[in-house]
């Protein structure tokens, strides 16, 4: 149900979007070369479509492992940044300051210590999708469950690993909504690669219909993008209902 | 319920005036007489445009009675869609992007053509690659943006010389030359009149030795940038079109003029302040040798058959479906 969700209302989207383009190109009386026509887009949609669905699930790929590694450092970061200590303060104050460089600036210095293939993508979707997740991981374990952590701390069996657990356990919803919001930010993150480093995915095939003016291939790749993305993310916030419903048994 | 029928329509209201409002914002106002013109330049501020950049400093513009804005261009930025939806009156564009603009109806005409040789050409070192024909490039790794100007112009060149796609090993270039430094690629393109100079200095200083590949030679003449116009533009102000072409051409003329050299390095340095004099000089030097290689062909002379040749290079590789009869769009306004 939320998987059949995410797909009509991208498609709602898609098409009011679509609609206001085709508005302004008839109501301004535009060439195809400004906004493509209708047939145009629909003559590259069927010419275009194969080659570009395999870009999108080689990017979709790309941007699971990278958004895997981020929640995976944001978790760790948020752990150990959740105390109020100088070790604490210390790795958000590390966190925060790389999250502050344009990704654009170090792209070229990941291009050239990585070279334009898999890594320098992996690394760029990882850096840009892991803040917000690290933001939230901040907030939910910094934030102490008083009614439950104080049972355990009176009767001296809280540890760092049960603290983690309590905290993460009544915040589950939180988590789940900010992990599949962070998939947006993942693919958005390897696209960003592809475009100024990669010779793969979906970002790298904009970057090519850009240079040739063509925006019909540029709707067709957003369609195509948005459509794996709505997809995506109904998998994640069904996966974390049936998760919460195995923890819970609710 | 009645609340609900009643707040659809309001939003419907909301959306179309929203999008009026957008339409109304996104798109410039035609050019009237007195109002400033806006100049779309197809990239940075460079010695690619010191004929541009000469002619604003030294007020040619004003001489006409016309005040220009000249602005930046980039990789994301398209003088032809900015005439078009009237951001700009004047703007400059590739051969090939005029070809394609045409080709999906564009009402779009060319003035002045800047550069009599393309100055996209390739950079390769003859100690690793001989090139006396072109199929010497056969099993070479050669250096292509995908989807630019570059590809369309190899890829005709690899046709000319009996070779595919497959004789050979493309490589994907970007702004970064990592690749060719390490040499890992060999044949690198470059604008001759920039990127090469740059690149040239550093080869010389590590001692490379390193040659030009120049398409002309092997008989494809692709045309590079042009100034163009609208239709309607040339139309309905036929005086201001005649005025910026004759600033224009001053700016140009006078900034290739080699008495003037220092002049036009200065204006460079205005804009230009990472370069240092000497690398503007050459730089000058190079272009004023792709902008009138021959004394006897006036600035700005339109190459009619070369604009036939690009025409055919895209209808050969199918980047346009047919001939869009491109000679049709170009029109020397200085010289009706």
């Amino acid at each position: 149900m939320l998987l059949h969700r995410r797909i009509y209302q991208f498609l709602i989207i898609y098409a009011i979007g679509l609609a206001c383009l085709l508005l302004i190109k008839y109501g301004l009386g535009l060439s195809d070369y400004v906004i493509p026509g209708p047939v145009d887009i629909w003559h590259t949609g069927t010419e275009e479509f194969e080659r570009y669905f395999f870009d999108v699930l080689n990017t979709l790929a790309v941007a699971v492992a990278g958004q895997v590694i981020s929640i995976f450092i944001a978790l760790l970061v948020g752990v150990a940044g959740r105390q109020a200590t100088w070790f604490g303060s210390f790795i958000k104050v590390a966190a925060y300051n790389v999250q502050a460089y344009p990704i654009v600036a170090i792209a070229p210095i990941i291009f050239i210590l990585l070279g334009d293939g898999l890594l320098t993508r992996l690394l760029i979707a990882a850096m840009i999708c892991y803040f917000p997740v690290l933001l939230s991981v901040i907030g939910i374990m910094a934030e102490p469950v008083v009614d439950i952590e104080h049972f355990y701390r009176v009767t001296g069996r809280m540890r760092w690993q049960l603290e983690v657990k309590i905290r993460a356990f009544e915040n589950l919803n939180k988590l789940t909504t900010v992990i599949a919001g962070s998939a947006t930010l993942a693919m958005a993150g390897t696209i960003v690669a592809e475009f100024i480093a990669a010779n793969a995915g979906i970002g790298y095939s904009i970057r090519v219909a850009l240079y040739q003016s063509n925006l019909a291939k540029i709707l067709v790749a957003l369609f195509l993008i948005g459509i794996t993305l709505s997809v995506y993310q109904g998998v994640l916030e069904l996966s974390g209902v049936i998760i919460r419903r195995a923890w819970t048994g609710k | 319920m009645l609340a609900t029928e009643t707040k659809s329509p309001k939003i419907l209201r909301l959306v179309v005036v929203a999008l009026a409002v957008l339409i109304g914002l996104g798109c410039g106002r035609k050019e009237k007489a007195g109002d400033t013109i806006t100049y779309r330049l197809k990239w940075l501020f460079n010695t690619s445009v010191v004929g541009d950049l000469y002619a604003d400093v030294h007020q040619f513009f004003s001489d006409e009675g016309l005040t220009v804005d000249i602005k930046e261009g980039g990789p994301e930025r398209d003088a032809l869609r900015e005439l078009e939806l009237g951001r700009a009156q004047f703007g400059v564009a590739s051969a090939d992007q005029v070809i394609r603009a045409l080709s999906k109806g564009a009402d779009v005409v060319v003035i002045a053509q800047f550069f009599q040789v393309n100055p996209l050409q390739w950079i390769y070192r003859p100690d690793k690659i001989k090139i006396n024909s072109l199929s010497d490039l056969k099993g070479q790794v050669l250096g292509v943006t995908f989807g630019g100007n570059d590809e369309t112009i190899l890829r005709t060149l690899l046709a000319k010389g009996g070779l595919s796609a497959d004789d050979v090993t493309l490589y994907s270039v970007r702004q970064d030359y990592t690749p060719f430094f390490q040499k890992k690629v060999n044949f690198w393109p470059v604008y001759r009149n920039t990127q090469a100079v740059f690149l040239g200095e550093k080869l010389r200083g590590s001692g490379d030795n390193f040659a030009f590949f120049n398409p002309v030679d092997y008989g494809v003449r692709f045309v590079a940038n042009s100034l163009v116009t609208s239709g309607e533009m040339i139309k309905n102000n036929p005086e201001t079109v005649r005025k910026f072409t004759v600033a224009l051409l001053r700016g140009w003329k006078a900034a290739m003029d080699p008495v003037n050299a220092n002049h036009a390095v200065e204006t460079l340095r205005r804009y230009d302040k990472d370069s240092s004099v000497e690398t503007l000089q050459k730089e000058l030097a190079i272009t004023r040798s792709l902008v009138q290689p021959d004394a006897a062909i006036p600035i700005g002379f339109i190459d009619t058959a070369a604009w036939k040749q690009t025409e055919q290079i895209m209808v050969t590789q199918g980047l346009v479906p047919t001939s869009v009869h491109v000679e049709k769009a170009l029109r020397e306004i200085l010289q009706q």
